[in-house]
């Protein structure tokens, strides 16, 4: 089983969050996980799917984020623990 | 006497390096990850618990790895934590996909 590739954008304010989110569901082959937000305007976006559209979505997602905004991090974890986003995300 | 199991913790600013940092830890030894909690102004904290010598690698595996990623803002382990020190651990997930 090709496990998913996990991606992330992390973005201060929701309007680069929102305009990441848009760039990145675009993309094929992704979908986007959850939206968590943790204090100080920080807004973390994570979207899975196979390796290729993940980081080329998370690439979308940084450019848009960057232009319209405070762009915190982007980051793609390819080979995630299997436990990861169960224990991350209770799912 | 049962052995309590030690605890470590990582704490960083920011969820992508937390998850990052818990991708590590899980992958360098064999952890239980009991959670995350979030206490505002961006500093998240994950909580992982197996025996000391599994908990020290994993922990220093995560900071490593989160230093890369993020702002790792502390790191730290309890060999022999207190049995009353459970209610600070967090129930598992906090995303918004578990609230519903």
């Amino acid at each position: 089983m090709l496990r998913h590739a996990i991606g992330f954008i992390e973005t201060v304010g929701t309007n680069p969050s929102i305009q990441a989110a848009d760039a990145m569901c675009k993309a094929a082959g992704v979908s986007l996980v959850d939206v968590i937000e943790i204090g100080s305007g920080y807004v973390t976006m994570i979207i899975e799917g196979d390796v290729g559209s993940v980081k080329a979505a998370v690439d979308a997602g940084a450019e848009a984020a960057n232009e319209t905004g405070e762009l915190v991090s982007a980051h793609v974890i390819a080979q995630p623990h299997e436990d990861l986003m169960s224990s991350m995300l209770g799912a | 006497m049962a052995t309590i199991p030690a605890v470590g913790m990582v704490e960083t600013r920011g969820l992508v390096a937390l998850f990052e940092a818990t991708d590590a830890m899980l992958k360098a030894a064999s952890v239980e990850m009991l959670g995350w909690r979030r206490v505002g102004k961006g500093l998240v904290t994950t909580f992982v618990s197996g025996d000391v010598a599994a908990v020290k690698s994993a922990v220093t595996a995560a900071e490593s790895a989160a230093a890369k990623v993020g702002e790792v803002v502390g790191v730290h382990i309890i060999p022999r934590p207190h049995d009353e020190l459970t209610m600070l651990y967090p129930t598992r997930g906090a995303g918004k996909r578990s609230q519903k």
